[in-house]
C-alpha cells in the first residue's frame, strides 16, 4: 500500500537531488534543469496532500490547482532563463559558472 | 471603484505603451516614459476612490485579494517607487542607447521596452501588497521575479549586466523553488490555501499543524529562506551585491526599494500569525538570528567599497536586518506601537533616501561616466544641487536625527526593548555606528576632495522635481512620523 510518506519520501528526494545539482553542477543549463526538479518535486508533494487529505470524500482540489499554477509559472521562468543564458552564451561563449567572474569583492 | 481595477489600469496602461513603442512613429523613445509617468500618475489618484468590498460580498476574488491598510499603502509604495524609476531611467537613456543601439538607423533600439517593462513589475508588487492566498502571493511573487530577469539582464552587450542578470536568474529561481515547496508544506499541514485559514487552522487542536511543529518548522523555514533571498537576508544575500553592481542603475533602485518592501509585506503576511501563536516557538529566534547576522555583515561589508554601488547594496543589506528586526518583534508589540505601522515608516524613509542616491547615480553616471566613490569628489563644484541632496539622503540612511532615517530605526531600537532582545540590540548599535562611517565618506568625498576636472552635471527639471519631492519626504517624515503610524492603528 502506497502512503503519503511515500510520496512526500520520492518529493524530497527530488528536492535534494534538485538542490544538490544546483549546488555542485557548473553548467548553467544543467544547473537550470535541477532547479526545475525542484520545482517538480513541489508539484509531487502537492498532489500527494491533496489526494490524501479527503475533503467530503473527494481530494483537496485546491493543492491540484495550484500545481497548474506552478507549471504555467515554470514555463515562463524557463523562457526567459534560456534567453538569458543564451544572450551570455552569445557575449562570452560559454555557459560554465566558474568563467562568470568579471565582478570581485 | 473595487480595489483591483488599480492593478488591471496598471496592466492594460503597460500594454498601451508596449503597442505605443511600437507603432507611433518617432524616433525620440522617450515619449514612452512621459506617458508612463501621467499614466501611473492619475493611476495613483485612483488609489482614493477605492471602496472596500461590502461585507456581503464573497465573490470569489476576495479570498485571494485584500484590501485593507496595509494593502492600499503598499500599492502606493510601488506606484510612487515605478514613478520614481521611470523619471531616473529617462535619465539613463544615454548608458542604454550606448550598450544597446548599435544600430546606427535605430539609435534608441531597446529604449522603449526599458520604459515600459516597469509597469508589469508595478502590477505584480501592487497585487502581491493585497496577495492573502498562497497561490495569488505565489503567482505576484514570479511575475515580480520574472519582468526583474529581464530588467537586470537588459543591456545585453554589456557583461556585467549579462552576469548580474544570470545570478538572479539562478538564485532567483532557487529561491522560488524553496518558496513552492514551502508553500506546498504549508498546504499540505493546513489543507487550507488561505492565509486567514491557515492562521484559523492553528487554533485547531486536532490540526495536523500542532501535531508535527518539526513539519511546520521546516515549512516555515523553507519560506524564510525564500523570502530572506527577495529581500536580502544574511545568509542569502550572496547575489545582492553582484546584481546591484551589474544590473542598469534605475533597476538596482527598483530592486532595491520594490523587491524588498513586497518581500516584507508577504513575509509578514505569512509570518505573523506563526510568530503570534506557540505553534513554532524556534520561529522568534530563527528570525532574530538571521536579523542580527544581516545587519553585522551589511555594515561591516559595506565600509571597505570603493564602488558606490556596491557600497549601497551592502547598505541595503543592512537596512533588511533592521525590517527583519522589527518583523521579530511582532509578538510584543504594545498598543501604541504596531509592528507593521514601524515596517511601513521604515521602508517609507528607504524608499526616499534610496531613490535620491541612485538617481543621483544615475545623473553622475550619464554625465560623468564613473560609479566609484572617487568619482563623487567634488561634487558640490560640479553641482551644489545634487551634492546638497545626496547630502540629505546619506545622513538620512545612516540616521541622524530630524531625517526620515532617524525614526525608522528609532522605532525598530523601541520595538526591540520593548521584547527586551538586548543582545541584538547591542549588535544592531554597531550596525548603526559603522554605517555612520561609510555613509560619510561619501559626504567627505563630495564636499572636501578635488574634482579630476571641471565638468559640471545637468540636472533635468523633471529629475529636479523628483528629487526635491523625495527630501521633502525625507524631512517631514524626519519631524512628524504619526501619520503612517497611525494608518495602520
Amino acid at each position: 500500500m502506497v502512503t503519503l510518506n511515500h510520496y512526500l519520501f520520492v518529493s524530497g528526494v527530488l528536492f535534494t537531488l534538485g538542490l544538490t545539482g544546483v549546488m555542485l553542477r557548473r553548467s548553467l543549463i544543467v544547473i537550470f534543469m535541477s532547479l526545475e526538479m525542484m520545482l517538480s518535486a513541489a508539484n509531487l508533494a502537492l498532489v500527494a496532500f491533496s489526494r490524501f487529505n479527503l475533503v467530503d470524500g473527494l481530494p483537496n482540489y485546491n493543492g491540484q490547482a495550484f500545481v497548474f499554477f506552478i507549471i504555467t509559472v515554470a514555463a515562463a521562468e524557463v523562457a526567459v532563463g534560456l534567453a538569458i543564458i543564451v544572450a551570455l552564451f552569445r557575449a562570452r561563449q560559454t555557459t560554465n559558472v566558474d568563467d562568470i567572474t568579471s565582478m570581485k569583492y | 471603484m473595487p480595489a483591483y481595477y488599480l492593478e488591471a489600469a496598471v496592466v492594460v496602461l503597460g500594454i498601451v505603451l508596449m503597442l505605443m513603442e511600437a507603432f507611433v512613429d518617432k524616433a525620440d523613445k522617450s515619449f514612452v516614459g512621459k506617458v508612463g509617468i501621467v499614466g501611473l500618475g492619475v493611476i495613483f489618484l485612483g488609489l482614493f476612490m477605492v471602496k472596500s468590498p461590502a461585507d456581503g460580498d464573497t465573490g470569489a476574488i476576495w479570498s485571494f485579494y485584500a484590501v485593507d491598510a496595509t494593502s492600499l499603502f503598499y500599492k502606493g509604495f510601488a506606484l510612487i517607487t515605478t514613478i520614481i524609476v521611470l523619471v531616473m531611467s529617462l535619465d539613463y537613456r544615454g548608458v542604454i542607447q550606448h550598450y544597446m543601439g548599435a544600430d546606427q538607423e535605430k539609435p534608441q533600439a531597446g529604449l522603449g521596452e526599458f520604459l515600459y517593462l516597469p509597469l508589469f513589475t508595478c502590477a505584480g508588487l501592487m497585487w502581491m501588497a493585497s496577495a492573502k492566498d498562497i497561490v495569488s502571493i505565489f503567482v505576484s511573487l514570479e511575475l515580480v521575479t520574472i519582468s526583474f530577469y529581464i530588467l537586470v539582464a537588459f543591456l545585453r552587450r554589456n557583461v556585467g549586466s549579462l552576469e548580474a542578470g544570470v545570478k538572479y536568474l539562478i538564485l532567483g529561481a532557487l529561491s522560488t523553488g524553496f518558496l513552492v515547496y514551502g508553500l506546498t508544506w504549508l498546504f499540505g499541514l493546513s489543507g487550507e490555501t488561505g492565509l486567514a485559514e491557515i492562521a484559523a487552522e492553528l487554533g485547531n487542536e486536532d490540526s495536523p499543524m500542532n501535531a508535527h511543529p518539526q513539519a511546520l518548522l521546516f515549512a516555515l523555514a523553507l519560506i524564510i529562506v525564500a523570502l530572506g533571498f527577495k529581500v536580502a537576508a544574511v545568509p542569502f544575500q550572496i547575489w545582492v551585491p553582484d546584481v546591484y553592481q551589474g544590473a542598469p542603475t534605475p533597476i538596482t533602485a527598483f530592486l532595491s526599494v520594490g523587491s524588498k518592501a513586497a518581500g516584507f509585506v508577504v513575509g509578514f503576511r505569512i509570518m505573523e500569525p506563526f510568530i503570534a501563536s506557540d505553534a513554532a516557538p524556534q520561529l522568534v529566534t530563527l528570525i532574530l538570528a538571521i536579523a542580527g547576522a544581516t545587519i553585522l555583515l551589511g555594515n561591516l561589508a559595506a565600509v571597505s567599497q570603493s564602488n558606490f554601488k556596491r557600497m549601497l547594496a551592502y547598505s541595503s543589506i543592512s537596512h533588511a536586518g533592521f525590517l527583519l528586526l522589527a518583523l521579530g518583534c511582532a509578538r510584543a508589540a504594545g498598543d501604541d506601537v504596531q509592528v507593521e505601522g514601524v515596517m511601513a515608516l521604515y521602508l517609507s524613509g528607504y524608499l526616499a533616501m534610496t531613490l535620491i542616491v541612485f538617481h543621483v547615480m544615475c545623473l553622475v553616471r550619464d554625465q560623468l561616466g564613473g560609479e566609484e566613490i572617487s568619482t563623487y569628489n567634488g561634487l558640490s563644484k560640479r553641482s551644489p544641487f545634487l551634492a546638497g541632496i545626496l547630502l540629505v539622503a546619506m545622513v538620512s540612511l545612516a540616521g541622524v536625527p530630524f531625517t526620515a532615517g532617524f525614526f525608522g530605526k528609532f522605532y525598530v531600537f523601541l520595538l526591540a526593548i520593548q521584547s527586551r532582545f538586548y543582545v541584538i540590540i547591542a549588535v544592531a548599535v554597531i550596525g548603526v555606528g559603522a554605517g555612520f562611517y561609510y555613509y560619510l565618506k561619501v559626504v567627505k568625498a563630495m564636499y572636501w576632495e578635488e574634482a579630476d576636472d571641471d565638468r559640471q552635471v545637468r540636472v533635468p527639471p523633471l529629475a529636479k522635481g523628483a528629487l526635491i519631492v523625495l527630501a521633502v519626504i525625507i524631512f517631514v517624515l524626519g519631524v512628524y512620523p504619526s501619520p503612517i503610524l497611525e494608518f495602520f492603528s
